[in-house]
């Protein structure tokens, strides 16, 4: 039996990156999760899958607009006229959903329908029926079913990670140990797997990453079911991936072998499967980060599926320990001087105070040391960088 | 540091090169004037002192033009504080590229810490300056607007943008968010997002939204239904009226039609064509009558001609009797053509076949054998070739026995008597080349020898017992390298440690007297001893009101006063409590920067003393003495290696000889045992020789012995050809008998058959002409029989003339010929007869096949009266009037089946109404128009359903917000970077003017005053809320601030900072070569000395290097420094 496992399409929901303010890929990323969910049909198709199953936050909101609810109709229809039946279930994202009529071998399964037999299977599964649950849902997962096949669906964060609020916890060892031979899971928007003998949990990850906290992902699983233990086959489906690259230019003697290093980092980055929202770090000292924004454009234009989100400097680190440098020492103990902090944090407030409110957090009060940081970085390449112009 | 010797060993255009830079005298200045002239090389200089400080650069070097960038060196002896003169060189390496004199690489902790941590580039911006960076200088730090902060800074850094920077940082941070700003990145971004916003919101599709519009669209579909079904209705209705008018209309016509139908004869309709096809009837009847005539005409006469042409009964026979004759042939001719020339033809060829009889008897004459029948001697062309090349072969096979015979004689005759044989010394000459392949050991020797010596060089300066340390292990090099450099280390940090408590002691020292100081203000008094003196004030005052007494007065007056000053100084010292404040921070700051570099300075001489034992142990470990500093662990280990190893070659080249001179020996005895075995018998010393000897003479018996036998081998293998050739000619001579035997020429050898072979080829010939003639006589003769045959039986049929045969035979043929002409004449005549009988009957049937046609086409049709033609017209006029008839019915019946029943019938019972059509249409446009109406409605409801539900899939506004919000972020984060730095740069510029001021301010001073004498007399400072403004002071007390100051003033001050900066820097880390290149080029004499008195103070207190290509510079440095150094680009 062959499946193909995927969760946390989040349909519905933007990348985002700065990278889209070129309008060709802005234009071309605009129904990212809706290609890559279709590309996820296309290969339970194509790979003549048993099922298609869904672990959650299929939508990122309850309330998806009605081209979003019909585009996935239209793909899972097309999934069961090829012979290839859907089992899905609600995650967090999209709790509250109301999926209304499902087509024919679309399986919903959720409290009252915890249970659907395909072939020699038995897919169980149950839904969020809030968006925040703290109570593990295991405890009231069926029972596994003799001389079947027993596959779990479940949105869960596990045993969960520091910083990150609960969703459905549940321990690995407790999950392997229920009694299925397959556990399809969604929410952690990270690969992986946990195996114990021959049960394997799979957490697929997410199928497209959005951001640059998702610099992970882009694949849905293939599983195969046998006499032995299960095999996994991870399958790329993203459009676009994101990536981070450091560069140093410490070394460099002339412009032109910065610019070497940059064309190079910019052609290591590319895939030819699909775009690259790349984010560099640059070590210099006297290149700030406008210099190396229009180099960096300038070497663009004969790189394809290469867009930069974003260009961050540090200063090397002989600069900062042995640069004797008077200002970055003042400025180094102005940083510590209440007098300062305060009219720094003012400066920060006003900042703050007329952005609007999605981006207000980037300059949040605890995030004062780390501008105050990249500050005197800035200050330093511009004072160098000019001077050397 | 002080740069002593510029060494340019392979560099850019340099070989070998050097650059002294002296020394100066007691209490004179360092300054050094490099001079050169243009493109002598005073960048290459410079850049190539860079390269050994901080290393070559990595890939395209701009100065490998003459030496491969791998093969550049450069090298300097430098004065390094702690360490005296180190010579240092640097290569192009990726590693370990700093070598010290003897090429060992040297850490680059050495440099560093000469160097106080100061990179390339800010070594570059702060201890050079050209002229170029003087001007540029002087017009950037005029941004500064007098800021002290920045000019002091740039003085220090050599950095001059600072005010560039910050406008740049402000104008980015303004760019994206400015209160009241109108056109902001922010504003643009809030704009559109809102925009967004309020797209989405009327995009967004509720369930509600969609309910309504899906109500719409029924609604609009009933009222279109509705609409449809009336136009269906009133069509109807119009479709009727119109199919009864066509009724009534079409029924009157067909009543007159069958009025004009009562005068034609009844019959049925003609088919169509009838007319077309009576008159061609007609017209045939015609045409055959005529032609039926015609032929009874021809056929009257062809009979005629017929009847006078008879038929002769004997020509058949004499026809029959002159083609046999012409049938007969001879020669391949036909016999009558032969038959005029056969009897003259006869006798030729009679005399030509007895002369070709007497040749024959000629032939068998020349053969000499004039009995044998010449049928005999025939013989075809193959058997004669035959004959010929089997005679031939017996020739050639007796030819060849004969010369081999004689070959085998010859040979015999000339061949060497048989020598004696040789003796095997095989055994002999295998033990000579054993011998032989190990008799030389003298390398083997050579290499002991030489092996000795080196071990004796290299273990020359290494102690007694070397040899037991090595036994005993030595240390790894790569611990007395790391411990080296370690060493290295720990000695610069030592130094530095010690250098950073001296400057922080000094620190901790001013600290404290400004604490004291700033502490004994009375205007420091702080707000618990002003509370302490309103308390004690009080007290006193309790005292003095419970007692009243003069004491108490007093006590309370003592009190009140004290308190009044203690309030009034606390009043009025705010500034000197904030600035005593700020003194006790800065004390605790320098006592714990002090602590911290004492504890530092502890830590490294820990260090230190760890790494001193660890040093002494390796010493020891390497036979050195414990003393011994770790510069000699590498050299001495080295040495202790290289001479193990060479101890070890000696032991290996000392084994190759033993085993070498066993090999000899052993050899020897093997050539011993050998020359016995072939009698040489000898003493062991004159063996090699005598056996030499022996092998000599073995190899010319041996060659005499090897030529008799090939000679005595070539004469068996010309006997054997001799014996080949005589069975060769037997063979050749019974082939040739056999062929003889069957001829009358028994008994003849093969030279008379070869003399026979020409006659005997003339007579074949001969005989097969014979043949041929009397073959050709025998044909004609039976001709001229045949010819007469024939003529003979003519005769009985032709009587005249009479005469020959031939002409008996061409009377015949004119009889003959007569006779078939008048055949072909008769059979041509009986032809034509046929044919018009045929043409005849013909006619006559077609002609009665078209009058019963015609008969049958107007069958019925009434009363033959008329001729066909105009009967045929009435006919069609009938026939065109039912035509019309029908198509009216027709007509009528399909619009009545075209319409309603019941609204046909209704309407056809109002006519004649001549109105009725009108009011029909005017009811179907009008539902028409209706129906357009509901249409046009159904279509917006629909659209707009379509709009909103497309409206839905706002993904390109959803991801254009979302990108919108990271820019925005990025450039949010980005201009509080920018805010943020330039906040943080006024606030360090305003401690750094704070914190130089009192140190730099009297150097920038005497350097501005020096450099633009006699034009200003002073700088000074200005206060204001921004910070301190350093302006100028000019002799007449005229203060100017620094942006009002003129370029060239604006130069030399910048000139002066840097003077300011360079001595700040000396003071706090202490000296560094300063590298001047021709700043002075533009100043005129007056301000050049200035400048060169400014290097002069340079050169008091660091290094000062001044390259310059202009001669009266140098006169000018000679008559301004004393002591200077005037040192000339090398070659």
């Amino acid at each position: 039996m062959r499946l193909i496992v995927s969760a946390d399409t989040h349909l519905g929901s933007p990348i985002r990156s700065a990278a889209l303010r070129n309008p060709a890929l802005g234009d071309r990323l605009k129904q990212a999760g809706r290609d890559t969910f279709q590309a996820i049909v296309d290969l339970a198709i194509r790979e003549k899958a048993d099922a298609l199953v869904l672990a959650g936050d299929i939508f990122d909101s309850d309330y998806p607009d009605l081209r979003s609810r019909a585009f996935l109709m239209t793909q899972l229809l097309r999934a069961s006229g090829a012979g290839v039946p859907t089992v899905l279930i609600r995650g967090n994202h999209d709790a509250l959903l109301d999926h209304g009529e499902l087509g024919p071998d679309i399986h919903l399964l959720d409290r009252a329908n915890p249970t659907i037999q395909i072939g020699n299977a038995n897919f169980h599964g149950l839904s969020f029926e809030a968006n925040h649950t703290t109570q593990s849902f295991l405890p009231d997962y069926p029972a596994p079913v003799t001389g079947k096949t027993n596959i779990g669906l479940m949105h869960t964060s596990l045993g969960g990670s520091p910083g990150h609020d609960p969703y459905a916890p549940c321990s690995k060892q407790d999950l392997l140990a229920h009694g299925y031979d397959l556990w399809c899971l969604g929410h952690i928007h990270l690969p992986s797997t946990h195996a114990a003998g021959d049960v394997l949990a799979v957490m697929p990850g997410i199928p497209q990453p959005r951001h640059f906290g998702e610099r992970f992902g882009g694949s849905v699983a293939m599983v195969t079911l046998g006499d032995d233990a299960p095999e996994l086959v991870m399958q790329s489906v993203g459009h676009l991936r994101f990536l981070e690259t450091t560069l140093d230019l410490t070394h460099c003697a002339d412009q032109s072998e910065v610019i070497t290093l940059l064309a190079n980092a910019l052609r290591d980055a590319q895939d030819p499967d699909c775009d690259t929202a790349l984010r560099v770090i640059v070590t210099t000292a006297q290149h700030t980060v406008d210099d190396l924004d229009a180099l960096v454009a300038e070497q663009l234009y004969g790189i394809d599926r290469v867009y930069v989100d974003k260009i961050k400097t540090v200063l090397p680190k002989a600069t900062v320990d042995g640069d004797p440098d008077d200002l970055m020492r003042f400025m180094c103990a102005a940083l510590d001087e209440d007098g300062f902090r305060q009219a720094a944090a003012q400066v920060l407030s006003d900042l703050r105070g007329a952005l609007p409110a999605d981006v207000r957090d980037v300059l949040a009060d605890e995030n004062l040391n780390a501008l105050l940081d990249d500050a005197l970085v800035e200050v330093s390449q511009s004072l160098h960088g000019l001077d050397g112009a | 540091m002080r740069l002593n010797r510029l060494d340019l060993t392979r560099y850019g255009r340099f070989s070998d090169a050097q650059i002294v830079l002296p020394k100066p005298a007691d209490r004179a200045p360092d300054v050094t004037i490099i001079y050169g002239p243009n493109e002598a090389g005073k960048s290459t200089t410079f850049n190539a002192f860079l390269e050994l400080l901080f290393g070559m650069k990595a890939r395209d070097h701009p100065y490998d033009f003459r030496f491969k960038r791998s093969d550049l060196l450069v090298g300097a002896e430098l004065d390094i504080p702690g360490r005296g003169s180190v010579v240092l060189q640097r290569n192009s390496k990726k590693s370990q590229s700093l070598l010290d004199d003897q090429n060992r690489p040297v850490d680059e902790s050495i440099l560093t810490a000469a160097l106080h941590g100061v990179g390339r580039d800010t070594y570059v911006e702060r201890f050079s300056l050209n002229d170029e960076g003087l001007r540029q200088g002087g017009a950037r730090i005029a941004n500064a607007q007098g800021d002290l902060g920045q000019l002091l800074h740039a003085g220090v850094s050599g950095l001059t943008t600072m005010a560039a920077t910050l406008d740049q940082m402000t104008t980015r941070a303004d760019q994206f968010h400015k209160k009241g700003g109108r056109s902001t990145a922010l504003k643009a971004g809030k704009d559109r997002l809102a925009e967004i916003a309020q797209a989405l919101r009327i995009a967004g599709l509720t369930p509600d939204k969609e309910r309504a519009l899906l109500s719409a669209v029924e609604k609009a579909q009933t009222a279109f239904n509705t609409s449809q079904s009336l136009l269906v209705t009133a069509k109807l209705q119009a479709t009727a009226g119109s199919a009864a008018q066509d009724w009534f209309d079409r029924s009157n016509q067909i009543e007159t039609i069958d009025q004009q139908l009562a005068n034609y004869p009844s019959g049925p309709d003609l088919p169509h064509g009838t007319a077309a096809q009576v008159a061609a009837l007609c017209t045939t009847i015609r045409e055959k009558s005529a032609r039926a005539a015609e032929a009874n005409e021809k056929i009257a006469a062809l009979n005629a001609t017929i009847a006078a042409q008879p038929i002769d009964p004997d020509i058949a026979k004499i026809a029959a009797a002159i083609a046999d004759l012409d049938s007969l042939e001879i020669d391949g001719a036909p016999l009558m053509a032969r038959a005029v020339t056969a009897a003259s033809d006869l006798d030729k060829r009679v005399a030509a076949l007895s002369d070709l009889n007497t040749q024959i008897s000629q032939v068998l004459a020349d053969l000499k054998t004039p009995n044998v029948a010449a049928a005999s001697l025939s013989m075809t062309p193959s058997d004669l070739e035959a004959l010929t090349q089997a005679t031939q072969a017996v020739l050639t096979a007796q030819n060849m026995l004969v010369a081999a015979q004689d070959t085998v004689t010859s040979a015999k005759a000339s061949a060497p008597s048989k020598p004696a044989a040789p003796q095997d010394s095989s055994q002999l000459q295998t033990a000579w080349a054993a011998w032989q392949s190990v008799a030389d050991i003298s390398v083997a020797q050579n290499a002991v020898t030489t092996e000795t010596a080196r071990l004796n060089d290299a273990t020359a300066t290494l102690p007694q017992g070397w040899d037991a340390l090595i036994d005993a292990g030595l240390p790894a090099r790569d611990t007395l390298a790391e411990t080296a450099k370690s060493m290295l280390k720990c000695e610069a940090d030592l130094t530095t440690a010690k250098a950073e408590l001296n400057t922080r002691e000094t620190a901790l020292r001013l600290a404290q007297a400004k604490l004291r100081a700033d502490a004994a203000s009375p205007a420091a008094i702080d707000a618990a001893a002003a509370a302490q003196a309103r308390r004690i004030r009080n007290e006193k005052w309790a005292a003095h009101r419970a007692t009243f007494s003069r004491s108490s007065a007093d006590a309370f007056e003592a009190a009140m006063f004290g308190d009044d000053d203690a309030q009034a100084g606390f009043v009025d010292g705010a500034e000197a409590r904030g600035q005593l404040a700020t003194t006790r921070r800065e004390e605790a700051a320098a006592q714990a920067m002090r602590d911290e570099a004492k504890n530092h300075l502890e830590n490294i001489t820990a260090q230190f003393a760890a790494l001193t034992a660890r040093c002494a142990d390796l010493a020891t470990a390497l036979g050195l003495d414990p003393e011994t500093g770790p510069h000699a662990f590498l050299e001495r280990h080295s040495a202790l290696s290289g001479a193990a190893q060479i101890a070890a070659q000696l032991k290996n080249a000392k084994a190759e000889f033993a085993l070498r001179n066993d090999m000899k020996n052993e050899a020897q005895d093997a050539l011993s045992l050998a020359a016995k075995l072939v009698e040489l018998d000898c003493s062991k010393d004159a063996l090699p020789a005598a056996v030499q000897a022996a092998i000599t003479l073995e190899d010319s018996v041996q060659r005499t012995w090897d030529q008799w036998v090939r000679t005595d081998s070539e004469i068996t293998k010309l006997i054997e050809k001799s014996k080949q050739a005589a069975l060769n000619c037997e063979t050749a001579q019974r082939n040739f008998s056999a062929l003889t035997a069957v001829l009358p020429l028994a008994g003849w050898d093969a030279d008379k058959v070869m003399d026979a072979l020409p006659h005997l080829r003339h007579l074949q010939a001969l005989l097969h002409e014979q043949v041929q003639l009397t073959k050709r006589v025998r044909e004609l003769e039976n001709a001229i029989e045949l010819m007469e045959g024939t003529a003979a039986r003519i005769s009985e049929y032709v009587a005249e003339p009479k005469g020959d045969a031939i002409t008996q035979i061409d009377a015949a043929r004119v009889l003959v010929t007569k006779a078939n002409d008048q055949a072909r004449d008769r059979e041509k005549a009986a032809e034509s007869l046929t044919a018009e009988t045929r043409i005849l009957n013909a006619a006559k049937l077609a002609k009665s096949i078209a009058q019963d046609e015609l008969d049958m086409l107007f069958d019925g049709q009434g009363p033959d009266d008329q001729n066909s033609n105009a009967r045929v017209s009435k006919l069609a006029e009938r026939d065109n009037l039912r035509a019309q008839r029908r198509e009216h019915d027709d007509a009528r019946n399909k619009s009545r089946t075209a319409s309603d029943p019941a609204l046909f019938e209704n309407e056809l019972a109002r006519l004649p109404d001549a109105g009725r059509a009108a009011t029909l249409l005017q009811t179907v446009e009008e539902a028409d128009v209706a129906r357009l109406e509901a249409r046009v409605g159904l279509s917006d409801a629909k659209r707009e359903y379509q709009i909103a539900f497309d409206a839905a899939d706002p993904s390109d506004l959803i991801t254009e917000q979302a990108t919108i919000i990271e820019e925005l972020r990025s450039a949010a984060q980005r201009a509080a970077i920018a805010r943020l730095g330039v906040l943080a740069a006024k606030s360090a510029l305003r401690s750094l003017a704070a914190e130089r001021r009192t140190t730099m301010l009297q150097d920038v001073e005497n350097a501005f005053v020096t450099i633009t004498a006699p034009s200003w007399a002073s700088v000074d400072v200005w206060s204001e809320s921004e910070g301190e403004r350093l302006i100028g002071v000019q002799p007449d007390g005229t203060k100017v601030p620094v942006e009002q100051m003129s370029t060239g003033t604006m130069g030399q001050l910048y000139f002066a900072l840097r003077v300011a900066g360079y001595h700040s820097f000396i003071r706090d880390l202490g000296p560094l070569p300063m590298i001047l290149d021709d700043i002075m080029e533009t100043f005129d004499d007056a301000r050049a000395r200035a400048a060169l008195q400014l290097c002069e103070s340079i050169g008091h207190s660091g290094q000062a290097v001044m390259f310059t290509h202009h001669a009266h510079l140098v006169d000018l440095a000679r008559e301004t420094i004393d002591g200077v150094n005037i040192v000339a680009m090398p070659n």
